[in-house]
């Protein structure tokens, strides 16, 4: 990595407690352009609290945020979202009832004389389905009547119509097949070629070994080491999840 | 606190100081009798049948839901006695009588149960629905009398349970202690208890800890229902007679003092004891509103003053608006007041010490969404015949054509008639109205089960306006609208600033509104509005002629006109406008996105607070609107309009392609829903002549047993037609065991 090259996202001594227990303390976060972060952790280790504040969903303590180089302040998931973060979340937040290209355009309608303009959302939502390759049988079908890898590729498409510089993943191969999976992983490589940085919280590690270039590990709310996928193995990540020592750290 | 003074800190001595500030006001008020030692007793003994209902109550609530049917249980029980025991029913034995009342109370308990647990109703649709079908049963088996048989009843020393012992005490009272305290033991000590709390704090961890949580839940509704057979019972042994208005409006007294003793609506929390005495206090209350207060009025009679005595009293109608609003506020003291910590950050402030955190985030009394609907993709790849299938829209279309074909058949003469086509229409138009703002409603996954209260409240608010005051009608109008919109602003508010889950909201609004109305009327009935007033239930062409505008006689407009109603107009400017915004609107999105996965849509940036508080001022609104062409058609108000009209409301929507679930319904099929309710009310009504030239008209209250079919069937197909996709799953074999687990889960 080159070192002229500026972090997208700087997250400095973020702390969050929730009533006695304090969830993230003095956490160190930063993010690459174009870079694939996996985010490991036992449960509890404080991942989805960082990234729900990055997404603005939390409110940290203290501590501080900062996008390419400027203190940014998301007191929800809309300013976030105008920064330039998406967050594609477990259960992918979809309305079932409706069908793919309202879902896509979730809140901001495209609208004609007051009324949805449903030719025009159809024809985008074809076309950043096309761009992310995701086939989907027709836009006017009910997100409810489609597979749950389908449904994510609806999320995905959704979030990266917004042109977001960050998606961050919350467990997304967590209710995939195998076969959605490697999909899934096709199309965050496809989006890494489009320069869109990437944040992966899972417990499956051979998926972030698969597409991850760095590999982050949170104990008990701290920060308790990091790794070049190119440069460790999974063996190694397991011991910093588990301990929660760095012996390089340590050293 | 220290550990010697906890006991005092609890929610039941909370409620027994309570108590006693009451009864001293009630002595203030009225001396002559709260003074009395016998009044104590008097009040103990009304309390104890509400108790024993309480005590069957808190079961049900502590298991998280709800059961609305215990004041009609009540009646039908003691109709069901009296009828197989008094000389003009059947005159049959006591043990039979008993036999049969049991096994009905048994019966009512298992069908709520079932309904809530295997087929997945929801527990307040569940048993208001019994609710109406209880009091149709009553109606019909009593047709309104009272039955009375004080001379049969002399030889039986069942009845005795009624009266008071040797010590001066009512033998209810003793009754009412013996459930309290066998209730009190089974739910705090017990297995039974123990697999309740469970059941209503986690129903899933429940279920996986192996507890069969359907049969927790169907046997606290039986308790429940069993309670209310025991409180029949004590009422027709103290009264040795029945009338139809047994145990009316007692579920709101029972519902009232279960959540004011300290039980959580929300489930997994609630002692008996506290219900008791809640008990007691809500008919202490109750007693106290319906106290006269002794008043000196002066009057001047012929240039004399004359003091005359009177007694100032609340109409009989309006106790429920206070019940209501006590019962609001209870819900809402638990969660605001208790575990806010508000409480002791105040007691903490007034000592000076630092306070405690503020813990409104944990004020979560939301019951959390349940469901998610699965369907097949037939719409998208369906095609001419089968993509008219798929609309959920066209079943109440084909069901609405084949009413009107079975009218024809039953009554060729006469059904098809213009008298008979507009009559419908008008019929029609007061459901169509309250279903446009019912589908919103619906469509947001909430539910309005105030509609009827608010009809009535804007047409006793409009009618008292211009009987009264001597409003102008279009002021009294607008106040009427006015008064509507204000129960919609508290719907709102309850619904998206307390946090109310929908059904408790407009439940209290339900009473709430319908005892102001009373308040208002004091319970008569007002007619003989000016003639300008009614033209809003007239013909169009009366509006024009009395503008002066009218068409030109023998033409095609004046023939329109003359058979037009101007509520039929209404009616269709309403459909139109807002029936277009719920289909293609950004509003209409935002109405299903909220209800088909409100965290999805709040994420996405829709203020769905706002939303949800747009549909129910709507539907209130609309509801007012129906009041007041009610008072316009009808040249009258009538105490009872709009009386349990929402079950007609929801099972319009419903039919229509509404789930209660949210996310779906559309204004055009809530109109064909209202169209199918509209022809099944007319169908059960039609004089039918059989060949052998009898008649035959079914009498109005087995309509209302019939609706309230209608109703649960509509529910039962939606749930497992719609959202479960039965017959898709039985098509394709092997089908699975069970559903895919929902995809919605907390975040």
């Amino acid at each position: 990595m080159n070192e002229s090259v500026a972090p997208i996202v700087e997250m400095r001594a973020i702390c969050k407690s929730f009533g006695a227990i304090q969830a993230l303390d003095n956490v160190d976060f930063y993010l690459m352009p174009r870079e694939i972060l996996g985010l490991v952790g036992d449960n509890s280790a404080g991942k989805s609290t960082l990234m729900k504040i990055l997404s603005g969903a939390y409110q940290k303590d203290s501590g501080e945020i900062l996008m390419g180089g400027r203190e940014v302040h998301f007191r929800s998931p809309q300013e976030s979202r105008a920064a330039g973060v998406e967050m594609i979340y477990q259960d992918f937040a979809l309305c079932g009832n409706l069908d793919v290209a309202a879902n896509m355009f979730l809140g901001r309608w495209p609208t004609r004389f007051g009324l949805v303009d449903r030719g025009r959302m159809e024809r985008e939502a074809r076309a950043v389905l096309d761009r992310l390759k995701v086939d989907v049988n027709s836009v006017r079908q009910r997100v409810e009547s489609l597979s749950g890898g389908r449904q994510q590729s609806v999320a995905i498409a959704r979030a990266i119509s917004f042109d977001p510089k960050v998606v961050i993943f919350d467990e997304p191969t967590a209710n995939l097949s195998v076969p959605a999976t490697r999909r899934l992983l096709e199309t965050m490589l496809e989006l890494k070629q489009q320069g869109v940085a990437q944040i992966i919280i899972s417990h499956r590690l051979q998926d972030i070994f698969e597409v991850g270039d760095r590999v982050m590990v949170l104990k008990r709310g701290r920060h308790v080491g990091e790794r070049w996928v190119a440069e460790t193995d999974e063996h190694e990540i397991l011991g910093l999840i588990v301990q929660g020592e760095d012996p390089a750290l340590a050293g | 606190m220290s550990r010697r003074l906890a006991p005092l800190a609890s929610w039941e001595f909370g409620v027994l100081v309570f108590m006693a500030l009451l009864y001293a006001l009630g002595t203030g008020i009225n001396p002559d009798f709260f003074g009395n030692a016998d009044a104590l007793l008097a009040v103990l003994r009304d309390a104890a049948r509400f108790g024993i209902m309480a005590v069957g109550m808190t079961y049900v609530i502590v298991n998280r839901d709800l059961d609305l049917s215990v004041g009609s249980t009540v009646g039908l029980t003691a109709t069901v006695f009296s009828m197989t025991f008094a000389p003009v029913g059947q005159d049959g034995p006591l043990w039979l009588a008993v036999l049969l009342t049991l096994a009905v109370g048994l019966a009512v308990g298992l069908v709520n149960g079932v309904l809530v647990t295997k087929l997945k109703v929801p527990a307040f649709i569940a048993t208001l629905t019994m609710l109406l079908i209880g009091r149709g049963f009553v109606l019909a088996l009593t047709s309104g009398r009272a039955i009375g048989y004080a001379g049969k009843a002399e030889g039986y020393g069942f009845f005795w349970l009624g009266e008071n012992n040797a010590l001066g005490l009512n033998n209810q009272i003793l009754i009412f202690l013996l459930v309290a305290l066998l209730g009190g033991v089974v739910l705090a000590r017990t297995r039974w208890g123990y697999q309740t709390y469970a059941t209503g704090g986690n129903l899933q961890a429940a279920g996986f800890a192996g507890i069969d949580t359907d049969r927790v839940r169907i046997r606290a509704f039986v308790i429940s229902s069993l309670c209310a057979t025991l409180a029949g019972l004590l009422n027709v042994a103290q009264d040795k007679g029945v009338t139809s208005q047994y145990g009316l409006g007692a579920e709101l007294i029972v519902i009232a003092a279960v959540i004011v003793g300290g039980t959580s609506i929300l489930g997994g929390r609630g002692r008996v004891l506290g219900s008791c005495l809640g008990a007691v206090l809500i008919v202490l209350i109750d007693k106290v509103l319906r106290e006269g207060v002794p008043v000196t009025r002066t009057m001047e009679i012929g240039g004399q003053l004359y003091e005359v005595q009177a007694m100032a009293q609340l109409p009989p109608g309006a106790v429920p608006a206070f019940l209501g609003l006590i019962l609001l506020i209870s819900v809402l003291i638990e969660p605001w007041l208790i575990r806010s910590g508000l409480i002791r950050r105040l007691f903490a402030r007034l000592r000076g010490a630092p306070t405690p955190p503020l813990t409104l985030d944990s004020v979560a009394i939301e019951a959390p969404r349940t469901g998610g609907t699965r369907l097949a993709a037939s719409e998208v790849n369906a095609r001419g015949w089968q993509r008219l299938m798929a609309y959920r829209e066209t079943a109440a279309v084909g069901i609405m054509l084949v009413l009107w074909a079975v009218g024809m058949y039953l009554r060729p003469d006469f059904w098809g008639n213009l008298d008979n086509t507009f009559n419908l229409l008008l019929a029609f138009t007061e459901i169509g109205i309250m279903a446009v703002g019912m589908a919103y409603v619906i469509g947001n996954g909430d539910i309005d089960l105030s509609v009827g209260s608010v009809l009535a409240l804007s047409g006793a608010t409009a009618a008292f306006l211009m009987k009264s005051l001597d409003t102008a009608p279009w002021l009294a109008a607008l106040i009427g609208l006015g008064a509507g919109t204000v129960a919609g602003i508290i719907n709102g508010l309850l619904v998206t600033t307390a946090r109310l889950p929908a059904f408790i909201a407009t439940l209290g609004m339900f009473y709430m509104a319908r005892g102001v109305a009373a308040w208002l009327t004091a319970g008569r009935q007002l007619n003989q509005f000016p003639e300008s007033y009614n033209l809003l239930g007239r013909k169009l062409i009366h509006s024009l002629e009395s503008w002066g505008m009218a068409p030109v006689e023998n033409s095609w407009l004046h023939d329109l006109v003359s058979a037009l109603s101007t509520q039929t107009l209404i009616l269709a400017v309403l459909a139109l406008v807002f029936g277009v915004i719920l289909w293609r609107s950004p509003l209409g999105y935002r109405v299903k996105a909220t209800g088909g996965n409100r965290r999805a849509a709040e994420y996405a940036g829709i203020n769905t607070d706002r939303v949800r508080f747009a549909s129910l001022l709507l539907s209130a609104l609309c509801a007012s609107l129906a009041g007041l062409v009610y008072i316009a058609f009808f040249r009258s108000f009538n105490p009872v309009a709009g009386q349990l009209r929402e079950l007609d409301v929801i099972a319009a929507v419903i039919i229509g392609g509404g789930s209660l679930f949210g996310g779906y319904g559309s204004v055009l099929g809530a109109l064909a829903g209202a169209a199918v309710i509209t022809l099944i009310r007319a169908i059960l009504s039609l004089q039918v002549i059989s060949s052998s030239g009898e008649s035959f008209v079914m009498p109005q209250h087995w309509v209302n047993v019939c609706i309230g079919l209608v109703l649960i069937s509509a529910v039962l197909m939606d749930i497992w037609l719609r959202q479960e996709g039965l017959l898709a799953r039985l098509r394709r074999r092997p089908a699975p065991a069970t559903p895919p687990p929902a995809l919605e889960t907390a975040p």
